[in-house]
């Protein structure tokens, strides 16, 4: 990505173009179900992706961070239940990194052949 | 050094792989498509006996008409009056029904549901064939035509059967489910290819006449909910 005009740079790598935060494979499961589902509940990111709560609570914190989810807390009667929406940026970010993935693969191929 | 141009997340065909893994199964863990069948069937069952007693019957010698009776010649027409009382207000209770119920499903599994176009799309052709219906009711009875096949292949598409099939055909979309879309082709083209075309209920008298392709359909749909219950019941 050129540092002047923040348009990727055809040339480059496409690891340079991968954002650090997207690019983990936790984070990006978060983001694929939260894109998927609409929105996706705290519980069945935890059964889906196989993590503690507090190994899944830090993973959403630093995407909540990085302003790519929205997390809301709420009740279903008297149980509290969290649940995790993708933000317009972080549908953005999902699809440029499996751009970026799918660029990535093609390079290797392509070296490869 | 290697390691500036390998990805820090993992090989990116696994990665790749995961994300397609991961949102397959969050398609799976939303479908209720077996509730969806089952209303549709309940809906077109119902309306056997509502068609059966609302048909209006005319017959009269000479008279300008729709169906001719060989038997004395005398001309008749034919005016579904139960399919215009219950089917919009039936399909319109039957897709709200849906949508609740696909809503409620996909909250209890932890997710979003997917559902919204679909009820919106099925109330829209509701409405499109309820307007059909109604603008034919006033037109034809005064302009009494013979229409090419092909014209009531359409007619068939705008019937609250068909109109069925084609808001299955979104669904399946909106869920990428292939069986469904290959279910709701198959639904569509016993629609579109009524059981008149095999010389069934031919000769039943106008109050039969009609019966054997509601049965036919909301077997189809019947079935179709049992089959998608199985196989989501296996799956889980």
């Amino acid at each position: 990505m050129t540092a002047e005009t923040g348009i990727p740079d055809p040339s480059a790598h496409p690891v340079t173009s991968l954002d650090e935060v997207v690019h983990q494979r936790v984070r990006l499961g978060i983001l694929t179900i939260a894109h998927e589902a609409r929105r996706a509940e705290f519980g069945y990111l935890r059964t889906q992706l196989d993590l503690t709560a507090g190994n899944l609570s830090k993973h959403l914190s630093v995407l909540e961070s990085a302003g790519l989810i929205e997390v809301e807390k709420g009740y279903a009667g008297k149980r509290g239940r969290t649940w995790i929406t993708l933000t317009t940026a972080g549908s953005a970010a999902l699809t440029d990194e499996i751009e970026q993935l799918k660029l990535l693969i093609a390079r290797v191929e392509t070296l490869g052949a | 050094m290697t390691t500036d141009s390998l990805p820090v997340g993992g090989d990116p065909r696994q990665l790749l792989s995961d994300v397609r893994t991961l949102a397959h199964r969050v398609r799976l863990d939303q479908r209720v498509t077996w509730v969806a069948l089952l209303v549709l069937a309940a809906v077109t069952f119902i309306a056997i006996p509502i068609d059966w007693y609302g048909l209006d019957v005319h017959c009269a010698p000479g008279a300008s008409t729709q169906l001719v009776q060989e038997a004395d010649a005398s001309v008749c027409t034919v005016w579904r009056r139960g399919v215009l009382l219950y089917w919009p207000a039936a399909l319109l209770l039957a897709y709200a029904a849906i949508a609740v119920c696909y809503v409620r499903v996909a909250r209890e599994r932890g997710l979003g549901a997917r559902v919204l176009p679909y009820a919106i799309t099925g109330i829209s052709l509701t409405v499109l064939f309820t307007a059909a219906w109604v603008a034919a009711s006033l037109y034809f009875p005064d302009h009494p035509q013979r229409f090419p096949e092909w014209v009531l292949v359409l007619d068939r598409l705008i019937t609250p059967w068909g109109t069925i099939g084609v808001a299955l055909l979104v669904l399946a979309r909106l869920e990428r489910n292939v069986a469904l879309l290959a279910f709701t082709l198959g639904y569509l083209a016993i629609v579109l290819v009524p059981p008149h075309n095999f010389g069934w209920g031919t000769h039943w008298g106008y109050q039969a006449d009609f019966v054997p392709q509601q049965v036919v359909n909301g077997i189809v749909l019947l079935l179709g909910a049992i089959g998608f219950a199985v196989a989501h019941r296996r799956r889980r």
